[in-house]
């Protein structure tokens, strides 16, 4: 394991390619915007204005004709023709018109397929005073934290979804004391079968190797044979790793809610 | 001597030995792996004993191979999109994660758009194909299928591929699915008798997921199994609220399955449903997303289903490996099947009929579940699916194992999965009725590390598990009649275990992770252990 990332092994296994088909493209924001406007008035009666169908019209983001469409290409005959079979009648639209309707469409499916870019809603919907409990009593923040001191104006720093994910998962190295110098809140001590020990921040660990930056900045590493040299893992944030099989979702609301009146 | 002149020579020696025996598909491989699983069983176990522990001591380096992917000058090009300027940018591309086949002293192994020839005793190359795509998501490519000379392999723009095994010039290619819906291929043909089965990859946007049958000579299409019912009036329609949501409801088949000879019946996990992670718009159990299902080979029809995670909604397909395991249960021998899944438990199955004989659960962080239905499946906990505020949920959507290959070892009992315990955060986006895609948000909130596990597969109960604080996971693991157990350990070794106690007895360093299942094979009276790590297939021997 290296140790910069924290890293697991399946998220090298397992990382996500962003090479999506459809979701690389990107369309001009104005052409969207106005084939949305072409769209809602044109289409949105059947279709629904956001496209997803309606009383009479399929959802169109999951239409293969659509999905198929490069440019206006297969939705072009659509539009100009009609489908009077089906009861859709022919919408005498430019070509331009054509391809915003087009841009607007595939920008829809796009927003769909990127998931990494979903954008959050409100989560501060808890109840700050049931937070405020939590944070002095069940939750045991207090023992560490001060809402006058370290955590002083907290929620003026952070978006509410960063600010829950920094109680649930903290950064591991940060910043501290005068001057600031860098501290990481794993480090591990080794203690050699002479009785020597040896702590500082892990470089590396794993079954066979154990790596430490002491104190003094210097780097030690030790062979490890059937947990010989013995050693032991501080974690200074073990509290937050063991409130999350502690939480239940109404603490992490109230918490929340509570750290976001923190100004 | 001259690339071309080697090869050559290769070839002639080799006439047309590379020809597939059918007979080793039903065997225990020793002097060939001749599909992703070694044989059908999916347990990867070998018989060979070569290798033991009483010398895993002395294995050591037999050589390296290191992939160099793209339209290289050597390479065999086919396909029919643009010609690449410069080598590959998808890191997919580099990372080995196909079980290598071996047949006649050749491995053939395959990453997105390329695929290799090597030599199993020296680890030369005899060829290398790359493919000229059309796009598609080259998160990875899991290896070849093989039937008599000819090779069969899946691209990411969705196209079967087959090659000469002597030569590895393309015979045809069949598109499969349509790029533009977002599928993309990833999985390794298995071929059963006359059956190329294939699948597909892609839950992006809310498109059905199949299984396909190829003619070997022609690749035509003999039948096609949809992960959903067709129709309203189907059998499993009543688990959708109607026609729409469940042509639309996911179910993709991207690892390969597992087969009987006697029972004819081909096992396969399936995908999840769509949309991912919010169940509004598909109430319902979803059938047959998330199920492990029983096909009859010569025509795709279902014969059984069980279900381990019944409206899913948090990305945890079913598609890990069905192991098919010979076992007395009660005295009982029994023919069974058991499932490292995703969700976080453990399936053993009576594989005759999909009955549940034993669920269990692997990981302790697991919070999503309200307990044990009388027919085995786990119980959703409706408040542990995603919200607008969010909702605290272990495991991640990345699972507690995933596909990386486990492993049954016939001779300890024991049931050996990679997992992990984590935990995200679902936040709902889509809150329209017909939400599109994933529908909701995932953030990384915690991890507890991961664990080797053994199962004792007869009473659900980890025998011995050994626990990495900081790395773990999913991993592929082979066991062997050398009571040897070969894996990775996230820190870039291949690691030996005695299966029966978890004891460590032999590492090696590679050059990167463990990227897929290890295989063994013996050739030339000489037992080898393959390992791909990242770019790199690494050969391990003992000294003569």
């Amino acid at each position: 394991m290296t140790w910069g990332n924290l890293c697991r092994i399946w998220p090298a296994i397992f990382a996500l390619s962003g090479a999506l088909t459809g979701a690389t493209r990107n369309y001009d924001p104005a052409a969207v915007e106005r084939g949305k406007t072409t769209f809602v008035a044109s289409c949105g009666f059947c279709h629904g204005s956001n496209a997803k169908g309606g009383e009479k019209g399929p959802d169109l983001l999951r239409s293969v004709i659509v999905l198929d469409d490069e440019n206006g290409s297969t939705i072009g005959p659509v539009i100009l023709r009609g489908r009077p079979d089906k009861g859709m009648p022919r919408f005498p639209l430019s070509q331009e018109q054509i391809a915003d309707i087009a841009a607007f469409l595939h920008n829809s499916i796009k927003t769909a397929i990127e998931r990494d870019n979903y954008k959050i809603l409100n989560i501060v919907t808890g109840d700050a005073k049931a937070g405020a409990a939590y944070f002095n009593g069940a939750g045991g923040c207090h023992s560490c934290h001060s809402v006058t001191g370290d955590l002083k104006g907290i929620g003026a720093k952070y978006e509410p979804v960063t600010l829950q994910g920094k109680f649930l998962q903290p950064n591991y190295t940060w910043e501290e004391g005068t001057p600031p110098h860098k501290v990481s809140a794993i480090t591990a001590t080794v203690t050699l079968p002479s009785g020597e020990s040896v702590t500082g921040v892990i470089v590396h660990y794993d079954d066979f190797n154990i790596a430490l930056r002491d104190a003094e900045g210097n780097y030690r590493s030790f062979q490890r044979v059937n947990d010989v040299p013995r050693v032991e893992i501080h974690n200074r944030l073990q509290a937050h790793v063991d409130l999350l099989s502690r939480y239940a979702d109404a603490d992490i609301h109230n918490l929340t809610a509570y750290l976001v009146t923190l100004k | 001597m001259n690339r071309t002149i080697l090869i050559t020579m290769a070839w002639a020696g080799a006439g047309f030995a590379q020809i597939l025996d059918p007979a080793l598909l039903t065997k225990p491989a020793t002097d060939a792996w001749p599909t992703y699983h070694g044989d059908y069983s999916g347990r990867r176990y070998s018989t060979l004993d070569q290798i033991n522990q009483s010398n895993v001591k002395h294995l050591t380096l037999g050589w390296i191979f290191r992939i160099k992917p793209g339209i290289t000058p050597e390479a065999i090009v086919g396909g029919e999109g643009p010609t690449p300027q410069g080598p590959p940018t998808e890191p997919g591309t580099y990372q080995i994660k196909s079980t290598p086949l071996m047949v006649n002293g050749i491995l053939y192994f395959s990453t997105p758009d390329n695929a290799w020839a090597v030599d199993a005793r020296s680890g030369r190359e005899v060829w290398h194909f790359a493919w000229k795509g059309k796009g598609g998501d080259h998160i990875g490519n899991r290896g070849m299928g093989m039937y008599g000379n000819w090779l069969f392999f899946e691209t990411p723009d969705n196209h079967l591929v087959s090659l000469d095994a002597r030569t590895g010039k393309e015979r045809w290619h069949k598109e499969i699915a349509d790029l533009k819906q977002e599928y993309f291929s990833t999985v390794a043909p298995i071929v059963v008798g006359n059956h190329v089965l294939v699948g597909v990859s892609g839950d992006s946007l809310d498109v059905p997921g199949f299984l396909e049958s190829h003619d070997p000579e022609t690749g035509e299409v003999q039948w096609k199994w949809w992960s959903e019912p067709v129709k309203k009036g189907d059998p499993g329609y009543e688990t959708w609220p109607d026609e729409y949501a469940m042509r639309h409801g996911g179910g993709m088949t991207w690892v390969p399955g597992t087969y009987d000879p006697d029972l004819h019946l081909y096992y396969l996990g399936t995908g999840n449903p769509n949309p991912v992670l919010t169940g509004r718009s598909r109430k319902g159990d979803n059938l047959y997303t998330c199920s492990i299902v029983a096909l009859n080979v010569d025509n795709g029809k279902l014969v059984w289903h069980f279900q381990p995670s019944p409206h899913d909604t948090h990305d945890w397909d079913a598609t890990q490996t069905p192991v098919l395991i010979d076992a007395e249960i009660d005295g009982k021998p029994r023919k069974l099947l058991g499932q490292a899944n995703r969700n976080g438990y453990f399936f053993l199955l009576d594989r005759t009929n999909g009955k549940d004989v034993l669920t269990a659960p692997m990981i302790r962080s697991m919070n999503w579940s309200k307990g044990i239905a009388p027919n085995g499946q786990p119980i959703p906990d409706p408040a542990k699916e995603a919200t607008i505020e969010g909702v605290l949920v272990s495991p991640q959507t990345g699972g507690a194992t995933n596909w990386p290959p486990p492993s049954y070892d016939p001779d300890t009992g024991l049931f050996y999965v990679g997992t992990s315990q984590e935990y995200s955060m679902f936040y709902l986006t889509d809150t329209d009725p017909h939400p599109e895609g994933w529908g909701a948000a995932e953030r990384d909130a915690g991890h507890l590390g991961g664990d080797l596990e053994a199962i004792d597969i007869k009473t659900g109960k980890v025998v011995w598990d050994h626990h990495y604080p900081f790395t773990g996971g999913a991993v592929g693991i082979l066991t062997t009649a050398g009571h040897l157990l070969f894996t990775g350990d996230g820190a870039q070794h291949l690691v030996a275990f005695d299966p029966a106690s978890g004891a460590i007895l032999w590492h090696a360093g590679l050059s990167d992770d463990l990227s897929n299942g290890p295989i063994t094979y013996q050739l030339d009276g000489r037992q080898y252990v393959i390992a791909g790590a990242g770019d790199s297939l690494f050969a391990f021997v003992l000294q003569p």
